[in-house]
């Protein structure tokens, strides 16, 4: 099998091939790109040379510069969006190095979609319980994903170097998600797959009178106002405001369609009690970012608003929810624990994606640039 | 023959009656300052007290019917009993989210003690709000230094914290080393936690006495004890009972809080490098020196020629630490 054709593609036909796809990550629209548009991007696609205008796989890259240099690193997060599990995955990625070569790249850094091993909320909450403190990569998975172990092998052949293990959250994309799988599901299945405080506290907060809405771009002002206090309570940097409002302006109006970006608000009496964004492509929906108010924690806005997220999610025809990263800990003793303990209430499962890898082209730049990153 | 503990049981419980009030929750661990636990806990229950604290989750006592607070804060790895009087102390938000739900938990905020607690500045995470209703809330809890103007910079901390605290979610507050009579200033429902100056409040009701087991003449300069020590003068020795088993001897660290503490403990300090050392035994009012370092249940003590010595059978006073110290029997007298 020869190597396929790669070459620039228009945002229209990167989202034609993405609407066309069962699933990819949003991070791999071509909106995207608007969004981190302090980096130079560029959609890409793939062609097999025997039938050169059939598209066969696309990518968002974007061109992060390097200090003092006018070289960059070819980021794909949470990509390509390729047939991951092609015999010869050379076919795609050797054409890929030599393009980002072409355009001044000293590396490439990919997250490819790829699933290696999955453990059930069970399995996580005994494992925490157990008190041996494992780590969620050492406790034995409920389901081994084939794919995951081929696709590293045949990376590490072609010269890919495996992503560094790293405690917390590293630089890149997260290594381990939580998600709750759709298939064959219905809102009670989903309802009944939850733990208990999860269903108490839904129920609680249709009783209360918690209503959840859709919200529009003007709402983006009150969720941002929302984001930053739950920032001072938790002690993460708040993103500015400009940040989602670019966001929900690339995300939202997407060429075909290809993806759905929405912002809903769960109010009580009036007051808004949380706000999250939600973001579907395919049939991979996702919560990707949330807020909460500290007053009125009794009306449980946040169960309230995860629940409409999900059913309609499940009304869109997602295939899964995705409530993104975790870290890999499941030492009681770490309060990092406490974001796993509220993702294993939906009653779905922990992923762990084959990681980031990173191809070296230039190894003198790629060497100084891997020091920079782990010294920030 | 015994060392023992003789409490003058009116002149006690008068004191135990006069300083409990239902805002005051009884403390009873370690050795049960001497008393020990079970003693305290029925106690505290004739008191009225219908809430006690103990130190650790191995203190708890068994089918207790009045809630009993652990003061060691819950860890993951510790042995707990279960039971739905056993009221928990939580001091870290990954334990919020770890210990079982429905527990009952006092949550305990760090204050200049910087022993145990959830700092001020997290008391509004989120993982903090979402396990209040994991659990059942019983209060905050505040742990403060003892001593020297501690107490009324205590309760500025107090009042500080307690607001900072209920700002987050109402409930009761409970402190410790804050003067009683300044409970109000901190705010309402306001508990205190109460040990020493309880238990041990009125030491006149308390009267430690060992017994004289055997006495020996010496002359100066003969030697004596395991250690084969030269006496340094003409006069007696005494065998009494209690020894190392019962912690007499053992000190642990002093508190020396003024320069005159830290003088004593220097003098008594520079007196041990001389291999010589005043033991707690008193006998004619003075404590007398030790012949050689205690033994497992007695001591070896020198007594000059200059007093007379007490017989075999006769009791002495002994001064000691009651949080250190296991008595053979403790007498209600």
């Amino acid at each position: 099998m020869s190597d396929l054709r790669i070459r620039t593609i228009s945002a229209d036909e990167h989202a034609a091939y993405l609407t066309a796809q069962p699933s990819a990550s949003f991070l791999q629209t071509p909106g995207w790109a608007a969004v981190k548009s302090e980096w130079k991007a560029e959609s890409l696609g793939w062609f097999d040379p025997a039938a050169p205008e059939q598209l066969v796989g696309v990518a968002l890259v974007l061109y992060r510069q390097m200090p003092k240099v006018k070289r960059y690193l070819a980021y794909l997060p949470e990509g390509p969006v390729i047939d991951w599990d092609a015999i010869d995955l050379g076919r795609y990625l050797r054409p890929l190095a030599e393009h980002a070569q072409e355009q001044g790249a000293f590396g490439l850094r990919m997250g490819p979609p790829v699933p290696a091993r999955r453990w059930t909320a069970k399995t996580i909450k005994d494992a925490i319980a157990g008190g041996q403190q494992p780590k969620l990569g050492d406790v034995r998975p409920d389901v081994i994903e084939p794919s995951g172990a081929t696709v590293a092998a045949q990376l590490r052949a072609l010269g890919w170097k495996a992503p560094r293990a790293a405690e917390g959250f590293a630089a890149g994309q997260p290594q381990y998600v939580f998600q709750v799988p759709f298939a064959g599901k219905s809102e009670d299945d989903l309802l009944k797959g939850m733990n208990q405080l999860w269903r108490r506290n839904i129920k609680k907060a249709d009783k209360l009178g918690v209503e959840v809405t859709l919200g529009t771009p003007e709402d983006l002002k009150a969720f941002h106002a929302l984001y930053v206090e739950t920032a001072e309570r938790d002690h993460f940097t708040p993103r500015p405001l400009p940040y989602f409002v670019k966001m929900y302006e690339a995300m939202a109006n997407q060429p075909g369609d290809c993806c759905d970006f929405r912002l809903y608000n769960a109010y009580h009496e009036g007051d808004l009690v949380a706000s999250t964004i939600w973001i579907r492509v395919g049939g991979h929906s996702w919560y990707s970012y949330g807020a909460s108010s500290t007053a009125k924690r009794d009306v449980r806005g946040s169960n309230a608003i995860q629940w409409r997220m999900m059913s309609d999610a499940l009304a869109a025809g997602a295939t899964v929810y995705d409530l993104r990263g975790i870290t890999d800990t499941l030492d009681p003793n770490d309060s990092h624990v406490g974001l796993i303990q509220f993702k294993t209430g939906t009653g779905g499962e922990a992923v762990e994606y084959v990681g980031e890898w990173d191809l070296p082209l230039n190894k003198a730049l790629y060497t100084a640039f891997d020091l920079y990153m782990r010294r920030r | 023959m015994p060392l023992i503990l003789h409490i003058d049981s009116d002149r006690w419980r008068d004191h135990l009656r006069s300083t409990w009030n239902p805002d005051i929750v009884p403390v009873a661990k370690g050795n049960g300052y001497g008393v020990g636990n079970p003693r305290l806990i029925a106690e505290s229950r004739a008191l009225g007290a219908r809430t006690i604290a103990v130190g650790t989750y191995n203190e708890v006592p068994p089918d207790s019917k009045d809630d009993v607070v652990v003061l060691t804060p819950w860890r993951p790895f510790l042995e707990v009993p279960q039971g739905k009087n056993v009221i928990h102390t939580v001091s870290r938000l990954a334990d919020l989210v770890s210990i079982p739900a429905g527990s009952r938990v006092l949550i305990e905020v760090q204050t200049s003690m910087r022993r145990h607690g959830i700092g001020a500045r997290e008391l509004r995470h989120t993982m903090l709000l979402n396990a209040l209703d994991r659990i059942r809330f019983e209060g905050w809890s505040l742990h403060f230094p003892m001593g020297a103007g501690g107490t009324s910079a205590n309760v500025r901390e107090a009042q500080d914290l307690a607001k900072a605290a209920r700002a987050v979610r109402p409930g009761a507050i409970w402190v410790s080393h804050v003067p009683a009579q300044k409970l109000a200033d901190i705010g309402d429902d306001v508990k205190l936690r109460m040990g020493t100056a309880l238990w041990l409040g009125d030491r006149g009701a308390f009267d430690v006495r060992a017994t004289v087991l055997d006495v020996h003449s010496v002359r100066r300069g003969e030697r004596v004890g395991y250690r084969q020590r030269r006496v340094t003068g003409d006069g007696h020795i005494l065998v009494v009972s209690g020894g190392t088993a019962h912690g007499v001897g053992l000190e642990a660290p002093t508190a020396a809080a003024t320069v005159r503490q830290r003088a004593i403990a220097m003098a008594k300090g520079s007196l041990d490098a001389a291999g010589l050392a005043l033991s707690p035994f008193t006998i004619e009012g003075k404590q007398r020196w030790f012949a050689e370092p205690p033994h497992m249940q007695a001591s070896m003590l020198f007594l000059p020629a200059s007093v007379a010595p007490p017989a075999v059978g006769d009791d002495v006073g002994v001064d000691v630490r009651y949080t250190t110290t296991t008595f053979d029997k403790v007498s209600m007298d």
